[in-house]
Order: structure tokens, then sequence, then C-alpha cells
């Protein structure tokens, strides 16, 4: 309350409104206020260990990140939200594993010669009824080599005094992929891939201080699913991916603090099993400045064709991908996030670092992928509500 | 689909009520399930580009990701 309520500049009926229609299990409300917020990130990859570099460069990926989102009020009962983001990555990334001399995996890199810029925009009309709310939104992502344009539908129900939400939601993906240099790499010059995706979400007040909610999906993707960047990776065409979410919020009072734990289960048919456990903890410093450390723990089984290294000798029809990406590894995300409010403002600066490695997994893999990578992200926004 | 309302009638009837003036707390803006919408894809594209697993613990995202 400290923290929403109590800006200066703020209305008290508006802020008291805001207060009791901006309730998680309310998602089939109207916004009382117009949102606008602009974000800048910056993200760096570590280099890979020189020994580990067979050839190319060893140095990985930087990206800057720039998005704007505005949401407003429409009439009596619509809103509409608009997004943009602006990418631009360059560095090197691992183009095949082969054996080392010492028999280790060891990477064949790019040079670092990679410059892409990658711009997406979407936007989302939203009807409201009494105890309900249904919206409609389109997504168009464009890179030089890469394009997808996505519709989501998603509704909501609320009752029980609207302490409890149902949520539905269908999403549906267009990809098309024109990989640069095919002719000269021998990659695939144009592939599609479709992705159609349901999920079901349950969110129940369970007392004046904690939310919890339950949620299952499930997204198939068919055609090209294989890295066209990489010297064979051969994936299967289809692929079916289950997930179980939890989301749980509970604010203490003697603390002045609220706890998220979030999890995830994912299985889907390429063999992958993962577990994803992320808490965060926010705490009130003074009524206009919260501290937010977090942390994010991740583990994957291994894909049923993932192979440590590239193996030519097999047919080209035969499922293989030596992508560090679908190994068994575990990864560690500590993160900490300041947020300051002052009257319609909120400013939010926040660092986190990732580190991925074979010994945070589950089960021991044969050898650790030398292309796991480990990364910073600093970010800062700022969001106004008028 | 039975076993879904049978979970709903469950956690329903196992929470307390809620009156709207006791729900202040539950407004607070760090008491919401989703984050900042910027902050949300930002992490679904770092973590689904990372890792085999994507979606379900934030917003949708687009994009290659191959490397």
């Amino acid at each position: 309350m400290r923290l929403q309520l109590k800006g200066r500049g703020q209305k008290p009926l508006l802020a008291l409104t805001s207060a009791a229609l901006a309730l998680p299990a309310i998602a089939a409300t109207q916004p009382v206020q117009t949102e606008l917020s602009v974000r800048a990130s910056r993200y760096e990859e570590d280099s890979v260990s020189k020994r580990q570099v067979l050839s190319g460069s060893d140095q990985r990926y930087e990206i800057d990140v720039q998005q704007f989102y505005l949401l407003m009020p429409v009439a009596r009962d619509w809103s509409v939200a608009v997004g943009l983001a602006r990418e631009h990555m360059s560095g090197a990334s691992p183009w095949g594993t082969v054996k080392g001399i010492d028999g280790d995996s060891a990477l064949i890199m790019t040079g670092a010669t990679i410059h892409e810029s990658r711009t997406e925009v979407s936007t989302t009309v939203t009807r409201y009824l009494k105890n309900s709310s249904l919206g409609i939104g389109i997504t168009h992502s464009e890179e030089d080599d890469y394009e997808a344009d996505a519709v989501t539908i998603k509704g909501d129900w609320d009752f029980n005094d609207r302490l409890t939400t149902i949520a539905l939601d269908f999403s549906y993906s267009s990809d098309t992929l024109r990989p640069s240099a095919a002719l000269t790499f021998g990659r695939v010059p144009r592939a599609e891939k479709q992705t159609r995706s349901f999920g079901f979400a349950l969110t129940q007040v369970l007392d004046k201080f904690s939310v919890f909610q339950a949620g299952l999906s499930f997204t198939e993707s068919e055609g090209f699913l294989s890295d066209p960047y990489k010297l064979r990776d051969v994936r299967p065409e289809t692929r079916h991916a289950w997930s179980v979410n939890s989301r749980y919020r509970k604010y203490f009072v003697p603390l002045a603090g609220t706890l998220h734990v979030d999890y995830r289960y994912y299985t889907d048919n390429f063999g992958i099993q993962s577990h994803t456990l992320v808490s965060r903890w926010h705490q009130d410093l003074t009524e206009i400045l919260q501290l937010v450390p977090s942390v994010r723990y991740y583990r994957q089984k291994k894909a049923d064709f993932y192979l440590p290294t590239d193996d030519f000798a097999l047919p080209l029809n035969v499922h293989q991908s030596s992508d560090h990406r679908l190994s068994t590894f575990g990864a560690v995300t500590f993160g900490i996030k300041g947020i300051l409010k002052i009257d319609d403002w909120t400013v939010t600066a926040s660092f986190e670092r990732y580190l991925s490695a074979e010994k945070y997994g589950s089960t021991s893999a044969d050898q650790e992928h030398p292309g796991l990578v480990s990364f910073n992200v600093a970010s800062i926004g700022f969001d106004l509500r008028i | 689909m039975k076993l879904v309302a049978l979970f709903v009638l469950l956690v329903v009837a196992g929470c307390q009520s809620v009156p709207s003036w006791e729900r202040g707390v539950l407004a607070r803006s760090d008491m919401q399930l989703e984050g900042s919408p910027t902050e949300a894809l930002l992490n679904s594209q770092l973590y689904d580009s990372k890792e085999a697993s994507a979606g379900g613990l934030s917003a949708a995202g687009a994009g290659c990701g191959c490397n």
C-alpha cells in the first residue's frame, strides 16, 4: 500500500479505484489509467575459453534492446495496447561442435562479424464485459533473415465475488526463415514453420495477503525446426510441448515485503524435460523505494537426438544436433532490482547474472558442452501512469 | 474436463472470502502475477533463446533465436 497509494500527486479516488480494480483476480476489468513504459537493456555474453575454440572468434553475443509500451483505456469498456521493441545484435556464435585434439568437444565458431537488427511491433485490443474480457492481439517481428507473424486470442472470466479468474488463450504464429549466404554455405534458402499454442490458467485469491495461479499450456510446432546456421543440425519437423505452471504471491506485513515463487515443469517429444524455479523478494525500504533480490534455477535433460559432437557420417535424414541448448545442463540466475516511485513515475534499474553449466543439472552428462553460455543483463526503465 | 472442474471447485471452496475493503494489499503492484510487460517480454526473449524450454512463465515472444 505504501508504494502504490501514497504518491503525492495521486488523486485519492483514482488511487482507491485503481486499488479495488487492479486485483490479480480481476483481469477482466478495464484499466483506469494510461500506462507508458520505455526500457533500455544491455546484454553481454561471456567469451568462450580459447582452448575450447578450434576456429573462429571466442567472442559471443552482445545485444542492445530498446522497448516501448503503451496501454490506454478507450471509451467505457475497451483498451488498446501497443508494444515496440528494437534489438541490435553483434558478435559470434557456435557453428558446429567437433572432437578437439585432446578428445574433448571443441567449437567451430563464426567470426565476430554478425551484425543483425530485429524489430517487433505488437498491438492488442481488449473488450471488457461485466465479469469477463476478450482480447485479440497481433505481433509482427522482422529481421534480415527471419520474419514472424502471430495472432493471440485471450479470454478471462471472473467469478466467486471476483476472487477467482479463469483464463484461456490461443495463439498462432507463422514464421519464415531466409538464412543469409544460403548458396555459399549450402543452407536451406527458405523455410517455414507454424506454431499453435493453447493455455489455461486458474487464479485464486487465497486470503487478503496471498494469491495463487495454476496453469497448463500445450504448444505444437510444425515445419523447419532445425538451426539453419549450424554445420549439421537435423531436428524432427514436429514438436509437441506441455508445460505446467504455478505462481504464488504473499505479502508479509511484519516484514513489509512480498514473496514471489514461480515454478514450471516442461516436457516435449524431443525428449527435453525441465524444471524452472524463480523466487523474488520485494522489500519496501522507504515509502518510495523498493529493492528486489531474485534467484532463478533451471535444469533440463538433453534431447533424444542430441550429440556432443557433430557426426557427419550419419545420413542427412537422421536426427542429430550438437546445439548446446539441447544438452543436459542447469543454470542459475542472480538478480537485483531497484524500484523508485515518485508521483506518477516509476524508475526501475536491474542487473542479472546468468551462469550455466553441466554441473548445475540434475543428471550428469557425458561431457559438458563448451558452448554453454553465461551472460549479464542490465536494464533501466521508466513508467508513467496518468 | 471433469478433473479441471473438480480442481477449480476444490480450490475455490478452500479459500477465504475477502471483502472488497480488505483488498488493498492485493492491489499492490508487487502482488500482481505479471510484472512489467517490457520486463516480461525481455525475459521471455532471453531465456527462450538460451534454453530448450519455452513459454509458461512469461509473455510469448517472436524471433529466430538461432544463435
